[in-house]
């Protein structure tokens, strides 16, 4: 993997953070009086990747693409089906109640709702003070308020927040105090599920800087999932396409954007409307509705909307396979400027 | 926001802060006003009742003893504005009954301030205890969820197929006759309504973000619940059991009324009530006034209910 | 088109709309003199973060403002009438007719216990007389899709008073009808979208529909809220290229609110960018791209994260939104603006052409 060093302003290196093995999470459909299952809604089905220590890996996806279970079932807030997940070497969905809570002190989620993920009957000091007292980090309340403050002004607020309620602040301002709790106990990791996406763009912008910061300051790994294509190229080092509960696509940042590998990666980038009035693209878009993960098509889930889908498309399932410093789950090379494929992947 | 800033000592002041903008909401409020000043002069009046009227008058001659200790003697009211149907008898003493005596010749108004703290504080006690029982159970069963949850809403349905009044009979018949026992039927009857309610707003509240944010954080079930679902999930409660006061008030007194009353001679409305039972149209105050005063007091939580409903409803809040 | 526009009068034409709201808090101050010409046939994309105002204008177009609003000074002038003296009936019939607005959120407007057929349909009966016409007119053999139901609109017939149509007849009428604008916005299978409920289609399904029902009423005036912002990036890309293809057969004027720049771009022609209660630079969308000359404009477009030309941190704009209740006095931007001077501060800017089709509200722009 290359590295990054400063283009996105953190640095990378090669020791694996976090790694996850064909991880599956499903969930069971009940119908009828005793509630039988008669079926499951595939939200992550088979995804393997894993994080550097120091990088920022985007995960992108529509509706459907079941990226935000994928964040949740690292903080185990959902239980997957089958899979591994190792954090520093500790298998998280097999670990015990005491190692899980080792586990979460160094890995921490930030919402996507500022307004909901907060207790309104909280103060910001209630809020911060308890995330130090559930994992034993200070010692003494003083220690604690101390502390508190500090970390506010490293998010951009300052000491006099402390006593006032969630609802006195703007979005932008909740969505800091979810930050500060998240750091309170000093995490390595942070699984960013949509940080930015209620909040309006000068006020992004102003969070999305702080992220950056913290990540040098703290030398923090993110792993950022979001819908929104310019904030993950502006955040990530490298991308992970999710369509249908799979990782359809995983490359440098520029690479996914310039030069994808994937179909719908393609459709993805060619859908991004661009600030710039100038840039008319004929586009060609991509035709039909997001699909259910309830009715999964057979072979490759995304051969229904594939202009270039084959019979093996139908058949067969691609697998996530390396090609020119790219993960890329097709069976074909396509060129998508000429529009026609151009070459088989190798077996 | 960031230009209203005053800065605040500490938490305590923070919450001070959060009740004076509830107190200004109900300020605004027309009924809740009314509702609360006459609740505000019950309870008063409920403070003071025994200050104001001996509690001696309650038993007069002749009473540590058995259960009808003196005779019956019907008196009739000296008001001569209240002029009753023919064989009327004016009794021509010296004192005034304002609303008339009943049938042991106690000054009806006397009574009724006397009745007034004993229904309150009976009322009081099982609202809390109704609540707290229902409450407790509702969480923790909303929770929990699985059989839990299926347990308890199943032992809620047996007592909601029930009418309240009966089930509330059949315990007072078995657990006998004193006022202790007819609150403790009470509050057997009213916990369901609680935990219902409870167990439905904490269903909602567990899916909310903050929950998993709190999960994501590591706290443990019993913090989350505790501390931050129940004071979430805790306003309709209030609510409910703001309003029910009237109810309990009136299921009480109708117990007392229908016969499990341990001496006709305490004060309390309902007993008041169940006096003038047989003399509707003869002496009509006996039951009125005491049942009046118990419709007055109900009425007044009632509309200090409703007021909170309107205040503490988050939507219009936040 | 700068050159047409001098001669053109302007569909809607907003001046100086003052507009508050009571709360429990104080005065909320929305609106503080917003100024917008809406030209016919144009794409208008008014441009703005939360609490700018954008959608408290849309709900005093159509009339749809809350109890707790009332209008301080202003006119809305809609091809030369008043809105703001119109009665509640008046501004019913002009929903019906004139203007259309579509929303956010498709799940919320539409009732999930009745069948889309249903919904659509009691949309499109409103217009019975039309639904007469044309019925009367494809009876003497004319074909009657959606295209020729439009341009009846514009023709005035008194002839058909008296001719009785029956109500089956209508009803089938407006069936066809109903399935040629679905057809018309892309929706596959329409008979069999009819008979659905609004849970069983998907969000760019319901906003299709949506935008039918908008459609059905013919109106001269189409108002989008934000309908694209909860939407899948596909989706939405499908749903601005559907946009952009009636616009070339249904001649509307369209005023597209949206916070997002780059969908403003992909769509309008001219652009209106408002912050606290003010429309603070109108111009046509590569102006505004290529010259911005209000320092809100500029410092909004450089925080936005440009994937053509990245950069390693945003521009972020420092300070908070105003707050309505005591916004600032003067110019509303004022406390955030590099530029800012003393006469910022006492006096606010108006609304002036800078440049032919370019207008700023900007003391530093005179």
């Amino acid at each position: 993997m290359k590295l990054h060093a400063t283009y996105a302003g953190n640095r990378v290196s090669n020791e694996e953070l976090l790694k996850v093995k064909d991880l599956k999470v499903w969930f069971p459909i009940k119908s009828g009086v005793i509630q039988r299952t008669i079926g499951h809604v595939k939200a992550v089905d088979g995804v393997t990747f894993n994080v550097l220590k120091g990088e920022t890996l985007g995960i992108v996806g529509e509706s459907g693409s079941g990226k935000t279970t994928m964040g949740k079932s690292i903080l185990r807030l959902v239980k997957p089906i089958s899979g591994e997940i190792y954090f520093e070497g500790i298998n998280i969905i097999k670990a015990s109640r005491s190692e899980m809570k080792k586990v979460r002190r160094r890995v921490q989620m930030i919402f996507q709702d500022p307004y909901a993920s907060l207790d309104p009957r909280q103060t910001v000091s209630s809020i911060l003070y308890e995330a130090m007292k559930i994992h034993g980090v200070v010692k003494s309340k003083a220690e604690a308020m101390e502390k508190a403050v500090q970390l506010l002004e490293t998010v951009g607020l300052s000491e006099e927040h402390l006593y006032r309620f969630p609802h006195e602040f703007s979005g932008g301002q909740r969505q800091r105090i979810g930050i500060a709790r998240a750091l309170a106990v000093n995490p390595t990791f942070l699984v960013l599920d949509e940080p930015t996406s209620f909040l309006d763009v000068s006020v992004q912008a102003s969070v999305l800087n702080l992220l950056k910061d913290l990540q040098r300051q703290f030398g923090l790994t993110y792993l950022f999932i979001t819908h929104n294509l310019a904030v993950v190229h502006h955040m990530s080092n490298r991308v992970a396409v999710m369509y249908l509960g799979k990782i359809v696509e995983i490359a440098d940042k520029d690479d996914i954007y310039h030069d994808p590998k994937h179909p719908y990666t393609f459709q993805l980038m060619e859908a991004i409307p661009l600030p710039d009035p100038d840039v008319k693209k004929e586009r060609v878009l991509l035709e039909g509705d997001v699909p259910s993960p309830i009715n999964i098509p057979p072979g490759c889930r995304f051969h229904p909307r594939c202009k270039y889908a084959t019979q093996k498309c139908r058949r067969e399932e691609p697998q996530l396979m390396a090609r020119n410093g790219c993960l890329v789950a097709c069976h074909y090379e396509i060129d998508f400027s000429a529009g026609k494929i151009v070459g088989e992947a190798a077996a | 926001m960031s230009q209203q800033v005053k800065a605040r000592k500490g938490e305590w002041e923070a919450r001070l802060a959060d009740i004076k903008y509830s107190l200004y909401l109900l300020r605004k409020n027309p009924l809740v006003i009314a509702g609360t000043v006459i609740a505000a002069f019950f309870i008063i009046l409920a403070l003071l009742a025994n200050v104001i009227v001996d509690p001696k008058l309650a038993y007069p001659e002749g009473y540590p003893g058995g259960m009808y200790p003196f005779e019956r003697k019907y008196v009739w009211n000296a008001n001569h504005f209240l002029q009753w149907g023919p064989g009327v008898a004016l009794y021509k003493g010296p004192e005034f009954f304002p609303l008339g005596t009943d049938s042991y010749g106690r000054d009806l108004l006397k009574m009724i301030i006397l009745a007034i703290p004993v229904d309150l504080y009976f009322a009081t006690i099982i609202t809390i205890t109704a609540a707290a029982l229902g409450t407790f159970i509702g969480a923790v069963a909303g929770y929990a969820g699985g059989i839990v949850d299926e347990i308890v809403l199943r032992i809620t349905d047996v007592f909601f197929a029930f009418p309240a009044l009966v089930l509330a009979l059949v315990f007072a018949s078995i657990l006998g006759r004193s006022l202790e026992t007819l609150a403790l039927a009470i509050v057997l009857v009213w916990w369901p309504p609680y935990t219902r309610l409870m167990r439905g707003q904490v269903l909602s509240e567990k899916e909310k973000p903050y929950v998993e944010a709190l999960k994501a954080l590591g706290a443990s079930n019993l913090r989350i619940l505790f501390r931050h679902i129940i004071p979430n999930a805790i306003f309709p409660i209030l609510v409910q059991a703001t309003m029910d006061f009237g109810g309990v008030i009136l299921t009480f007194s109708a117990l007392m009324f229908l016969g499990f009353s341990p001496s006709p001679a305490i004060p309390e409305l309902g007993n008041l009530a169940a006096d003038g039972y047989g003399h509707i149209f003869d002496a009509p105050w006996v039951i009125l006034f005491p049942g009046l005063t118990m419709l007055i007091i109900s009425l007044a939580f009632n509309l200090v209910g409703d007021g909170l409903r309107d205040v503490l409803d988050p939507r219009l809040r936040r | 088109m700068t050159k047409k526009q001098n001669k053109i009068q302007p569909i809607l034409e907003i001046k100086n709309l003052k507009l508050n709201f009571h709360t429990y808090m104080g005065e909320v101050k929305a609106l503080n003199g917003v100024d917008l010409k809406l030209y016919p046939e144009e794409v208008l994309a008014i441009v703005g973060e939360s609490g700018c105002g954008k959608s408290v204008t849309a709900l005093a177009i159509t009339g749809l403002l809350p109890e707790n609003a009332y209008i301080i000074e202003g006119e809305i002038l809609f091809k030369g009438e008043d809105l703001l003296k119109k009665s509640k009936e008046e501004m019913r019939k002009f929903r019906m007719t004139e203007c259309a607005i579509v929303f956010q959120d498709p799940a919320t407007y539409l009732n999930p216990v009745l069948k889309m057929e249903t919904q659509l349909k009691e949309v499109i009966l409103l217009h019975k007389e039309a639904l007469k016409k044309a019925v009367i007119a494809e009876e003497e053999g004319k074909r009657i899709g959606y295209e020729e139901f439009l341009a009846m609109k514009t023709i005035k017939d008194n002839q058909t008073k008296n001719y009785k149509v029956s109500r089956k007849k209508i009803d089938k009428m407006a069936e066809k009808l109903i399935i040629d604008i679905l057809k018309l916005v892309k929706l596959p299978d329409p008979e069999r979208i009819l008979k659905s409920y609004p849970h069983e289609l998907s969000g760019g399904m319901k906003q299709r529909a949506m935008i039918a029902m908008a459609l059905a009423r013919r109106p001269s005036m189409f108002l989008a809220d934000e309908i694209t912002t909860a939407l899948d990036v596909t989706i939405q890309a499908q749903i601005l290229y559907l946009l952009k293809e009636l616009r070339k057969k249904i001649a509307t004027s369209t005023l597209m609110i949206t916070h997002d720049l780059s969908v403003a771009a992909e769509i309008a022609d001219r652009i209106a960018i408002m912050y606290g209660g003010n429309v603070v630079e109108v111009a046509s969308t590569r102006t505004i791209f290529r010259e911005p000359l209000h320092p809100y404009t500029q410092l909004l477009l450089r925080a936005i994260p440009n994937i053509l030309n990245p950069t390693e941190r945003l521009e972020s704009i420092p300070g908070t939104v105003p707050e309505m209740i005591n916004p600032p006095p003067g110019c509303r931007f004022n406390p955030r603006c590099p530029f800012a001077m003393d006469v910022c501060v006492t006096k606010k800017p108006e609304l002036k052409e800078v440049k032919k089709g370019h207008e700023v509200a900007c003391h530093l722009c005179w």
